[in-house]
């Protein structure tokens, strides 16, 4: 045993050996070195080299089967222990676990969404190389102005980079046939559509080629959610219904996929669309309404299919100069579909990934000193146990086993919350990217849990076993080296509480400024009054209502019946309203305009409305007068423009009287009124300029029904319904509700960040204050002496208290101070979701530093005051 | 002695090799080299130990007190000053002789159904 082996036989064997758990070798190692010797010995005399060669498989084989038997049992043997020990620790087991789990659950799902949207590649074939062309007018502010049939036409013809492009437009059709007159979503599609995403119907067929020529009876593809709303019937493949007064019959079903741009309920193709198969609009080049996807060819990059797309806009650019003027600043570009899928989320996914990692460091600090503040009152047992002849690497395993533990219970409980939350997340995220369905807790997020609490763990274990590792030993021998290694150790500790104040107080700030964006918003004036209005979109059956005659006397009856109701205020008529979110999502409806003295080819926000829409909508008219009863077909077309509109054209000089015309000027129309600025688009974004023109010049346009009045809510709604039913009961109410629900609703994707981010911020500031007041007791508790001998000095009760405020708060304001830092650099990402604030809002910063600062004070109050209470003669006594 | 009762966990027959060490030492102290030598010699080859396996069963009988690191050592002329020896505890002895008792109890059920081949003629 004493003399060690130095052959390489005796080398190679002690290697082998290394595979046996430590305290293994402790125990037997020399003498199986012995024993090894003495058997090759005798194997060499024996049979030579050949009983050599047995004995080393033998050997090497028996180890490899004892080592993971003898690791498992000592695995089992210290959680045994552990398990022992914790119960008899509960209050710090719960602690640990359910601080730990909070953080882990936030990462897991969060880290859950950001894998299912920005990290898998899309549910299509070949996603990378789908692609989505836009035209834009940057300087006309249009981000998106869509495609006309020529213009897909010509890029179709002239690309050389694209294996094929596919047009895509929404509308709303009403069908009939199955019950109730109902509404559906429509994609309407060229037939190669699906193919080129690599999607094939999970029933029936896709379309064909000769389903997008012109005559060809109208079929329909069902998505599988509609199909599944509608009762999941296996032999819906050949059913017909009535759309757009034709007869549709459905060739199959789609799976179930994420749906870009829109959700949509059926597809058609573009020959079934009655406006997308006109004449008229099919040859003007400027009737703009579909959007443009492509499949590049193979070997082909997304850059060189820009190139190619950029040289047709040139072509087009110079062969049609009046569709394109230069002022507008026309362009052509292409972005990858995945990207553009995930755009809209991305920086809110990113934001809430970042807040998540806070917490979950925030977590692991506080647990970090929770376990060396419990190591201290543990040193005793851990040196009787080193005394007792337990290795010190031994105690370092039971040290990580019961870290493990700890975060094992943790993870399961973190996997739970985050389950719990994932249905919120997943709201939260289809507002923001239709990839949203795609979100599950997945086997991914599992692993990731369970890695970040084995990663703590790890850590844990090993950052207490270490301190306690190295000095255990010496220690011993030197009873008296206790203080000073207690000492070394609590060093760590304010660093741990001064990180924890200060990623709360970016957490904080975060979520400081998107409230104030929130509040600023819920401030904002959209320029219309919101209360006791109650809108509702319609939609008319096309087929129906015909000739502009038929539209008017609509639009007629519809006023009529909702004026005789008595508690209705007034009601007016018109194409959309604002925040419609149908206008907002789908076909905000924008024109050019020539404005005379004006520039031409100038846009504007377009809405048709009936006289009593401005007082309905509490928009003040400024200059002139709104529309009136003879505005109709009879007499000159008129218009009003909001204030904006008239500013940019003709600055302070009157707009009434001026002339502004559509359509090349094929429609003039005279200015009679100018009205307020109106936030159409959303609360956040700029008010557009705008044109109003009556319905009764416009007919065709009848979208949205709104009235005012000073009843209950739910009684006015159901007034609106009852007037449209009375006046054509196959008119689908596609939503009906006040404005301020829909101003509410509009403001929903803010609101959810703003509380998902406060959440996280308020779980950070609890686990922190926590931190800061248990890390100051234990130290409390450890200078209990110190403080004695400071009172029988003659120092008074509040001397005491100063001292360790002092302490706790000189690590709360280090903590504010470097978080401010932080919250500096950081904040700017947060730019794209604020409004009306800066990332560095002073007052934020403040009143943040202050909350962080008080709420740090009353934790350190707690132990400074049990510190007061010392009595030194007590303990003096005790000594 | 608390209990003459073997462990529940030896109401289970013993594997081979564990029963083999036990049996290696009912006979007198042996250190692992002994051990291993006398159980392959003894079992004529039929149970093979290595130095891994023998020292996880050594391991094992010692924790559960079936065998014991003597204090006093052999004889002076029997020992061997590098090695460790080990003995057969009371307890030791009870487990390898009930393990016995069942083997006998096997082979009489054995003999009674004559499944107990007739000696051969050398």
């Amino acid at each position: 045993m004493d003399s060690q082996d130095k052959s390489f036989s005796g080398r190679a064997y002690r290697l082998l050996l290394r595979m046996l758990p430590f305290e293994f070798r402790g125990d037997f190692g020399g003498e199986m070195e012995d024993v090894f010797r003495d058997q090759r010995a005798e194997a060499l005399r024996r049979r030579g080299a050949a009983g050599l060669l047995a004995l080393w498989s033998e050997t090497i084989l028996g180890i490899f089967r004892t080592a993971p038997r003898e690791h498992l049992a000592i695995l089992r043997q210290d959680a045994r222990y552990a398990l022992r020990r914790m119960a008899k620790e509960p209050g710090y087991v719960a602690i640990a676990v359910i601080i730990l789990a909070l953080g882990i659950g936030a990462n897991t799902a969060i880290f859950s969404v950001l894998n299912a949207v920005l990290a898998r590649p899309l549910p299509y074939a070949h996603g990378e190389k789908l692609l989505q062309v836009q035209q834009v007018a940057p300087k006309a502010t249009i981000s998106e102005m869509q495609f006309s049939v020529p213009e897909m036409d010509d890029y179709r013809r002239r690309n050389r980079t694209f294996e094929e492009l596919s047009e895509y437009h929404s509308m709303g059709f009403t069908l009939l046939g199955q019950g109730d007159t109902e509404r559906v979503r429509t994609g309407v599609i060229s037939a190669g559509f699906f193919r080129m995403f690599g999607v094939t119907p999970a029933l029936g067929r896709d379309f064909r080629a000769a389903d997008e020529q012109s005559n060809s009876p109208p079929v329909l593809l069902m998505s599988h959610e509609y199909w599944q709303r509608k009762g999941s019937d296996p032999g819906v493949v050949g059913k017909v219904f009535r759309m757009n007064d034709r007869e549709h019959t459905v060739i199959g079903v789609l799976p179930p996929m994420p749906q870009y741009p829109n959700e949509n309920d059926v597809f058609m193709t573009t020959a079934a669309c009655p406006f997308r198969s006109a004449p008229r609009f099919v040859s003007n080049r400027e009737g703009r309404m579909m959007k443009l996807f492509g499949r590049l060819k193979p070997g082909v990059t997304p850059e060189q299919a820009q190139a190619d797309l950029a040289g047709i806009a040139r072509q087009l650019e110079q062969e049609y100069p009046e569709a394109y003027p230069g002022e507008r600043g026309y362009e052509v570009i292409s972005t990858t579909l995945k990207d553009e899928v995930t755009r809209k989320a991305r920086p809110m996914l990113w934001l809430l990934m970042g807040a998540a990692t806070f917490v979950f460091l925030i977590a692991c600090a506080n647990v970090a000193n929770l376990t060396m503040s419990r190591l201290v009152r543990r040193e005793r047992e851990l040196l009787l146990r080193s005394a007792l002849g337990a290795s010190s690497s031994r105690l370092f395993r039971q040290l990580v086993t019961e870290s493990l533990i700890v975060a094992g219970l943790a993870a399961v409980l973190g996997v739970l919350l985050a389950s719990g939350g994932m249905e919120l997340l997943r709201e939260l995220a289809a507002r923001l990217t239709p990839r949203a369905r795609e979100i599950s807790l997945d086997r991914s997020a599992f692993l990731f849990a369970f890695a970040g609490a084995a990663l703590v763990s790890i850590i844990f274990g090993s950052l207490a076993a270490l301190s306690s590792r190295s000095d255990l030993s010496r220690r011993l021998k030197d009873g008296g080296g206790y203080v000073a290694w207690r000492s070394r150790r609590l060093s760590l500790q304010p660093v741990l509480v001064i990180c924890q104040v200060a990623f709360s107080f970016m957490l904080l700030i975060g979520a400081g400024l998107l409230t104030r964006s929130l509040i600023n918003l819920w401030m904002v004036d959209p320029g219309f009054v919101r209360q006791n209005v109650v809108a509702a979109n319609v939609d008319l059956n096309w087929a129906r209502y015909v000739t502009e005659e038929d539209w008017r006397n609509v639009g007629a009856r519809l006023l009529e019946r909702l004026r005789s109701q008595p508690e209705l205020l007034s009601a007016a008529v018109s194409s959309s309203f604002p925040l419609d979110p149908d206008a907002v999502t789908y076909r905000p409806w924008i024109e050019q305009f020539d404005a005379d003295g004006g520039p031409p080819g100038v846009t504007a926000a377009v809405r048709i409305v009936t006289p009593e829409y401005f007082e309905t909508l509490g928009i003040p008219i400024l200059v002139g007068r709104g529309f009136e009863d003879s505005d109709n077909d009879s007499g000159p077309l008129v218009a009003v423009v909001s204030l904006s509109f008239a500013r940019r054209r003709w600055g302070e000089e009157n707009a009434i009287g001026k002339v502004i015309s559509r359509r090349g000027g094929a429609e003039i129309a005279t200015i009679v009124g100018v009205v307020g600025d109106v936030k159409e688009f959303g609360l956040n974004r700029d008010t557009p300029d705008e044109v109003y023109a009556p319905v009764a010049q416009h007919p065709g346009h009848v979208g949205a029904v709104l009235v005012r009045s000073a009843g209950d809510p739910a009684a006015t709604i159901e007034a609106v319904r009852r007037a449209i039913r009375d006046v054509d009961p196959e008119i689908a109410i596609t939503r009906v509700e006040t404005l301020n629900q829909t101003s509410s609703d509009s403001l929903s994707l803010n609101r959810m960040t703003t509380h998902l981010l406060s959440l996280f911020a308020i779980l950070a500031l609890v686990i922190a204050v926590s931190g800061v007041s248990g890390m100051l007791s234990l130290s409390v508790s450890h200078r209990v002496r110190e403080i004695a001998i400071r009172r029988a000095l003659g120092a008074s009760a509040s001397n005491v208290l100063g001292l360790i405020l002092r302490q706790g708060m000189i690590q709360v304001l280090t903590g504010i101070a470097l978080g401010w830092i932080g919250a500096g650099l950081l904040t700017s990402a947060l730019r794209e979701l604020l409004y009306e604030v800066t990332p560095t809002d002073p007052l934020t910063f403040w009143v943040v530093s202050s909350l962080l600062a008080l709420a740090g004070l009353i934790a350190c109050y707690i132990p400074a005051a049990r510190a007061m209470r010392i009595e030194p003669h007590l303990v003096l006594k005790s000594e | 002695m608390k209990s003459q009762e073997p462990p529940m966990e030896y109401n289970q027959p013993l594997t081979p090799p564990v029963f083999q060490v036990l049996l290696s030492l009912a006979d007198g102290d042996k250190h692992g080299y002994a051990i291993l030598k006398d159980v392959e010699e003894h079992s004529g080859g039929e149970v093979r130990l290595n130095t891994g396996t023998l020292y996880a069963i050594i391991k094992r009988l010692l924790a559960e007190g079936l065998i014991l690191e003597p204090r006093n050592r052999p004889r002076a002329e029997d020992d061997d000053q590098r090695r460790r020896y080990y003995r057969l505890t009371p307890k030791g002895r009870e487990v390898a002789a009930s393990e016995v008792e069942r083997m006998e109890r096997l082979v009489a059920r054995a003999r009674d159904r004559k499944l107990v081949r007739k000696p051969r003629l050398a």
